[in-house]
């Protein structure tokens, strides 16, 4: 498993805010970032997709 | 046209440049109840990319400067402005509430990171295999048990060093094998670096994780309306 560093957590917190955290309205609709859907990405999954979010910009988490 | 959702604030909307994400026009849709969408006007055939979830924090840091809002969560977007101002209108009671009590404040994030890994017990030497894996299932039982006692007890000492009301908090407890604790603290803009210090210097003083301290940023943790 990659070490989480210092920079790491600051980016997953970060990402975690902009798509788990918000006002959520409704008619919303679930666009993906790099091809992954955003509504979906909780932090756990952003921890183990970091390096596939920094290296593979047209990977589709399953 | 979609518009790209940003921040919601109460009319009238404060003076802000007309930059949006890449460059394109940031929208005001105000709605009936006093409050408006500040929102990227966007083409339905573009695909927003990681770069844009970055710029979005920006703006909302920018329009959160200006004036009270409530950050929208990301890849919000509207067919129109009118659905945008029935999106609020519909819900403009528990939006008016939530700007009412993120008015004026930030949000300080701290994550603790653990400095090691776990400490698992070594199985018992000269025994078979059956007992070998049971036992290491239980020594990982056993190490999980007590990391999330001792995250529970960091976030405890925290709220109490620093004297925090419990509704300005919100955190989360090993979230993944690195992450101890990962918190959230709504506090005063014009105290934000003054309490992220107090943060700091409490959290580095617990010898078994390695504080990150980020923000001040716009309330995303305590804008919930749900």
């Amino acid at each position: 498993m990659k070490e989480l560093t210092a920079q790491d957590a600051t980016l997953l917190e970060l990402v975690d805010r902009l798509l788990n955290k918000g006002v959520v309205l409704t008619g919303e609709a679930t666009i993906s970032v790099a091809g992954i859907d955003l509504i979906y990405l909780g932090l756990n999954v952003v921890l183990t997709a970091v390096e596939t979010l920094e290296k593979s910009p047209v990977r589709r988490a399953s | 046209m979609t518009l790209i959702a940003h921040a919601i604030v109460a009319a009238p909307p404060a003076l802000l440049s007309s930059d949006g994400l890449r460059g394109r026009r940031l929208a005001w849709s105000e709605a009936a109840a006093g409050l408006g969408l500040w929102s990227t006007e966007w083409a339905p055939d573009m695909k927003l990319e990681r770069p844009d979830a970055i710029e979005h924090h920006r703006l909302v840091e920018r329009i959160c400067a200006a004036q009270p809002c409530l950050p929208v969560r990301f890849g919000t977007a509207f067919a129109s402005a009118d659905a945008a101002r029935a999106s609020l209108d519909k819900r403009s009671e528990a939006l008016h509430a939530a700007l009412e009590r993120v008015a004026g404040k930030s949000e300080i994030a701290l994550t603790l990171l653990w400095r090691e890994g776990p400490a698992l017990a070594e199985p018992t030497p000269g025994t078979g295999p059956g007992r070998r894996f049971m036992e290491s299932r239980k020594a990982e039982f056993n190490a999980r048990d007590s990391r999330r006692a001792r995250a529970d007890e960091l976030v405890e000492r925290i709220v109490a060093e620093l004297a925090i009301e419990r509704p300005l908090v919100w955190h989360e407890t090993c979230t993944s094998a690195s992450v101890a604790v990962s918190l959230a603290v709504l506090v005063a803009t014009e105290r934000a670096l003054e309490r992220k210090a107090d943060l700091e210097r409490v959290a580095s003083g617990f010898g078994d994780v390695i504080p990150v301290l980020n923000g001040p940023w716009p309330p995303y943790t305590f804008a919930r309306t749900e």
